[in-house]
């Protein structure tokens, strides 16, 4: 039976390492697999019970993120090369598969400068066009995410108490930062932090809002004998004591945000670093 | 499709039988928020199921002595969801995993060979377009995780949509 549908095992762009892929040899079409996994579930499928719930999502994927990885990789001999010697790999030898691909000379205009040689194509990775691409990647995510109605301010922590309520001073800004995360985690972080200055990124200077988490923090603490004055007083130390510790932790929290990576891990409910 | 097969597909490709996504039978789903160490068949039927209740706020039922509320969510438009489950290896079909040599030799074949004789199979053994969401105590409401993870195809959709050509 000729099967159409294969998943294969590539190199994910971003960290370098293998993931996994759904390759559709029909509609020529590529599919990324992402796992929603979180701590605590498990499935009833009919009459039958499987542990983990796991939530497994299929979507579409630029085939031109993989490229690129491979692009970026040739590109240190600094010279015209054949796509079937860019697109080599001894770990994921199912890479030759996006070799596949329809209109794969239109796709990689968008990233590589060309010349032809005897009806042969060469191509050079371009990083000054690969930003270009990249940036109006930036731009239709930043339209999806005003669409989706997803939240992307620092206020969102907040405004998490407002349920319900459209955040309206959700800046431009935080959209393409935001969006920018996203992106981040098809490419390399060397090509990020470009693509960071090429978006004219600034560095993160608001303040974040304080933690709300601090009251119910302290409601932990055991109740005190209100009349006893001395120990209220040590009380009061200690709770300035956790107040200077969360400064500490609002500078880290600062230094993460900087480089303004929004994950999506936040999507499939991986630990989320922002939180302590 | 568990996360043991992710070793497979490095020496392997799993092929997944398109047939069987168009006759999927459509299944019920619940997903619980307890962890239930071992998957097996189990009695849903007799022992959840009848026990599940329309509440003032949401569906009621109770596992193992613990009060669950739950709600139904919807697949998000344009997909289908799917149970897959992998076909067992087919005995006498030799295993090439330690032969590393085979596997070259495998590479320089044209693409056009897509099956090869150690590939796997997988089929969708029903199909879902809902499911029942349950937590303890209380629904997980619109903050729930899984939630945010069903809002991941409409974005992913405009990160990898083709930018137009300058």
């Amino acid at each position: 039976m000729k099967s159409g549908l294969v998943f294969v095992k590539l190199v994910n762009p971003c960290s370098g390492e293998g993931a996994l892929y759904l390759f559709d040899m029909c509609l020529q079409q590529l599919f990324e697999i992402k796992v929603f996994k979180e701590k605590h579930h498990s499935w009833f499928i009919n009459q039958s019970v499987q542990s983990g719930g796991l939530l497994h999502f299929v979507t579409p994927m630029d085939p031109l993120f993989l490229f690129l990885h491979y692009l970026i990789k040739a590109d240190k001999e600094g010279k015209f090369q054949p796509l079937d010697q860019v697109v080599v790999d001894d770990v994921f030898p199912n890479c030759i598969l996006l070799l596949k691909l329809p209109e794969l000379e239109k796709l990689l205009r968008h990233v590589t400068e060309e010349k032809e040689i005897g009806k042969k194509k060469y191509y050079k990775y371009s990083k000054e066009k690969t930003l270009k691409w990249l940036e109006k990647k930036v731009n239709q995510t930043v339209a999806a995410l005003k669409n989706n109605s997803i939240n992307v301010g620092a206020r969102v922590q907040s405004a998490a108490f407002f349920s319900g309520h459209q955040i309206s001073s959700d800046r431009e800004e935080d959209y393409i930062r935001y969006a920018h995360g996203l992106i981040s985690d098809y490419i390399t972080k060397e090509l990020s932090d470009d693509l960071s200055k090429y978006l004219k990124l600034p560095e993160y200077s608001a303040s974040l809002p304080k933690p709300p988490s601090k009251k119910v923090k302290l409601s932990d603490e055991p109740v005190e004998a209100k009349e006893d004055y001395t120990k209220f007083n040590t009380k009061d130390m200690k709770t300035e004591k956790k107040n200077s510790k969360m400064t500490a932790a609002q500078k880290v929290l600062a230094k993460v945000d900087k480089s303004g990576m929004k994950s999506i891990d936040s999507f499939f409910g991986a630990k989320n670093k922002k939180k302590s | 499709m568990d996360s043991g097969d992710e070793i497979d597909v490095e020496k392997h490709r799993i092929h997944l039988r398109p047939i069987t996504l168009r006759d999927a039978a459509p299944a019920t789903l619940h997903l619980l928020p307890c962890e239930v160490g071992v998957s097996r068949p189990a009695p849903v039927e007799r022992f959840f199921t009848p026990a599940i209740r329309q509440g003032p706020d949401g569906l009621q039922v109770s596992f193992r002595g613990r009060s669950l509320r739950g709600e139904e969510v919807e697949v998000p438009p344009g997909l289908l969801g799917y149970v897959m489950v992998m076909e067992e290896k087919p005995v006498g079909k030799q295993d090439f995993s330690a032969g590393s040599d085979r596997e070259e030799q495998e590479l320089v074949e044209p693409p056009e060979a897509l099956e090869r004789d150690f590939d796997r199979f997988i089929g969708a053994s029903a199909s879902f377009s809902r499911f029942t969401l349950w937590g303890l105590e209380t629904t997980p409401g619109p903050d729930a995780k899984v939630r945010a993870a069903l809002a991941w195809p409409g974005l992913a959709e405009a990160i990898h949509a083709q930018v137009p050509q300058d």
